[in-house]
């Protein structure tokens, strides 16, 4: 493999496009399918829940969800890959975590 | 003065710092542990209810020896009420959670000590401590002394990870650290400011300065404070961002290890819980910020357990997942709630230690956890295949198990506070629990086993097989009769509503 090969194998693989090298058994296959559709009706049941807050904030996130739904599918394998066991990614995912909790909880609170 | 209640934390720190000590001589950790271990579900049960005062220092009040000589300014005033020592407080919900710690506690040990070739008495030591931790966590009336053992609790569960000698153990136990040195401090820097703002550290007193006006509960600091100690919640307990982490310190135990990391994780997960409400509950959008990392929690963690291949993985991400139950009934917030998330605690206590016990046979016996590489595990363990499947039925949420009552509890308390979507949410999250259970028992035992599949123990050891036993006979029992539970979590729910 030349250089450059490496190059954009490395880019496809930051980006998500690159491809699988093992083969994909079928439980494996079935697995990725039943999370991803339970992903999307938990998530979807969850986003009618902001009913509570304002009617309008929940139509624009249900059809936020869906858009989302249709146009980044699948989901499951980038969510499994962001969720690794590297701890780069958790200590980013904590530091993102206690930024919005910081964020709600001393400004969100004054206004409630 | 209850001596009973102290001795509570006091015996597993001493049975560890002897099992250290001794650590060399076999015989004497095996005597020592087992006769420790079988006191820890006892205590609880023969203990009177009541509080502690360390140092037998009593608020003023209850201390009019004291109390005469002090001018009236002081006697007239909050102070007269106010607990000058670190008190324990032992009621009704406490004796079912330390009993039950106990009870998974002694089975853990028990299971350790027949499938180990050498008792260990420094892993055996971590053991005892970790135990010795939970409980001050669950029994303490004072923050800081909440913190001091919260921190013991963290660094006992990085050496059992240590200690089990399964690859890449060491990374993850110094990746827990890591991120618990975020989440330490900043839970530390929460209690430090409200010290600062309340002027104590006593969690009744805490709760009387907000309620009575003393502080100003609109505080930028407090609610600031608030934050900090639900991050540090989240850390303690497993919840997002922190569910992988708590899901790989799982799969890197030994099972029986992990059977009571788990349970180190639900009960501290309740303790912090029970004292975030009880400061902060007037706060609305912490109940609101409860219930979403909750979902999340469900969401994400049962998803991600469909997904894995190691089999401690998949029953450590649907732990991380049960523990989304717990919080939504502390976040609905309602008394009906607040006894069903409890009593949920209790079951998926039980029910994860089953399961990790469970699975654990075949991982001692064929010393894979892979599930792509096993299966045919149902000829060659029949009892405890059948032991496994009901283990499954029972974190499903199949009746006449106990995760079926409280499920049940839960999703009812979610009708009639009028949010069915969490009702439905659960529902579903169960439903594919079950789905991921099956998925694990199937390639483990149904399916017929690869040719390179070794058997390298021929026997499970009976005390394994005797704590399944045990482990099923509390779900059957809880499942038929829920008021065993519900009736000693019923006063803490009402309390916490008032």
């Amino acid at each position: 493999m030349s250089l450059y090969d490496i190059i954009i194998n490395r880019i496809k693989k930051v980006q998500g496009k690159d491809e699988e090298n093992e083969p994909v058994t079928s439980i494996e296959a079935s697995s990725t399918l039943a999370a991803e559709i339970t992903l999307l009706s938990s998530l979807l049941v969850a986003v009618i829940m902001l009913r509570f807050f304002s009617n309008a904030l929940m139509i624009v996130a249900i059809i936020l969800v869906i858009a989302i739904a249709i146009f980044a599918m699948p989901i499951m394998p980038r969510l499994k890959r962001e969720q690794n066991d590297s701890l780069n990614g958790m200590i980013f995912y904590v530091i993102l975590a206690l930024g919005i909790i910081a964020v709600l909880f001393y400004w969100g609170n004054l206004n409630v | 003065m209850n001596p009973l209640i102290p001795i509570m934390v006091i015996l597993p720190i001493a049975c560890a710092l002897l099992l250290n000590l001794f650590h060399t001589k076999e015989r004497t950790v095996k005597i020592l542990a087992i006769i420790v271990a079988i006191a820890l579900p006892i205590i609880p049960l023969i203990a009177n209810y009541g509080l502690h005062y360390f140092g037998g220092y009593a608020p003023l009040a209850q201390n009019p020896t004291i109390a005469q000589g002090l001018p009236s300014f002081i006697t007239s005033s909050a102070l007269n009420i106010f607990h000058p020592a670190i008190t324990y407080s032992f009621e009704s919900a406490q004796r079912l959670f330390i009993f039950i710690l106990g009870l998974i506690a002694f089975l853990a040990i028990l299971t350790s000590l027949s499938e180990t070739k050498k008792a260990s008495g420094v892993y055996a030591f971590l053991m005892f401590m970790g135990v010795a931790a939970v409980t001050a966590i669950l029994l303490t009336d004072d923050i800081f002394n909440l913190y001091v053992f919260f921190e013991i609790a963290a660094i006992t569960q990085v050496g059992i990870i240590i200690a089990s000698k399964i690859k890449g153990n060491y990374e993850t136990a110094l990746k827990y650290m890591i991120l618990g040195s975020i989440a330490s401090p900043l839970l530390l820097l929460g209690i430090a400011l409200l010290l600062g703002i309340t002027g104590n550290v006593n969690i009744t007193d805490i709760v009387y300065s907000i309620k009575n006006g003393l502080v100003n509960p609109q505080n930028p600091v407090l609610l600031t404070a608030c934050g900090l100690i639900i991050f540090g919640w989240l850390y303690g307990s497993g919840l997002p961002p922190f569910h992988t982490i708590k899901s790989a310190v799982y799969s890197k135990a030994l099972p029986h290890g992990a059977a009571l990391l788990q349970a180190f994780s639900v009960f501290t997960l309740v303790a912090l819980g029970i004292i975030i409400f009880r400061i902060f509950s007037y706060l609305p959008f912490a109940k609101v910020f409860i219930i979403a990392i909750s979902l999340a929690a469900m969401i994400l963690s049962i998803t991600m357990a469909l997904m894995q291949t190691d089999v401690k993985r998949i029953i450590g991400y649907l732990a991380v997942g049960e523990l989304g139950y717990i919080g939504l009934g502390l976040g609905i917030g309602t008394a009906f709630s607040i006894t069903a998330g409890l009593f949920q605690a209790v079951n998926e206590a039980i029910i994860t230690a089953f399961l990790f016990i469970g699975f654990g046979t075949i991982i001692y016996k064929t010393r894979e956890s892979d599930i792509r590489k096993m299966g045919g595990m149902m000829i060659e363990t029949p009892k405890a295949a059948l032991l496994v499947f009901l283990a499954g039925l029972a974190m499903a949420g199949v009746p006449p198990l106990n995760a079926f009552q409280s499920k049940l509890m839960l999703i009812q308390s979610s009708l009639n506070a009028g949010i069915p979507e969490l009702g439905v949410i659960m529902i579903l999250m169960s439903i594919v629990t079950f789905m991921t259970f099956m998925k694990a028992f199937y390639a483990v035992y149904m399916r017929p086993k690869p040719r390179d599949l070794e058997i390298k123990n021929e026997k499970i050891p009976k005390a394994t097989l005797f704590s399944m036993i045990v482990f099923l006979i509390v779900c059957i029992i809880l499942g038929l009769f829920p008021q065993v539970a519900t009736n000693f979590l019923q006063g803490l729910a009402n309390s916490l509503i008032v």
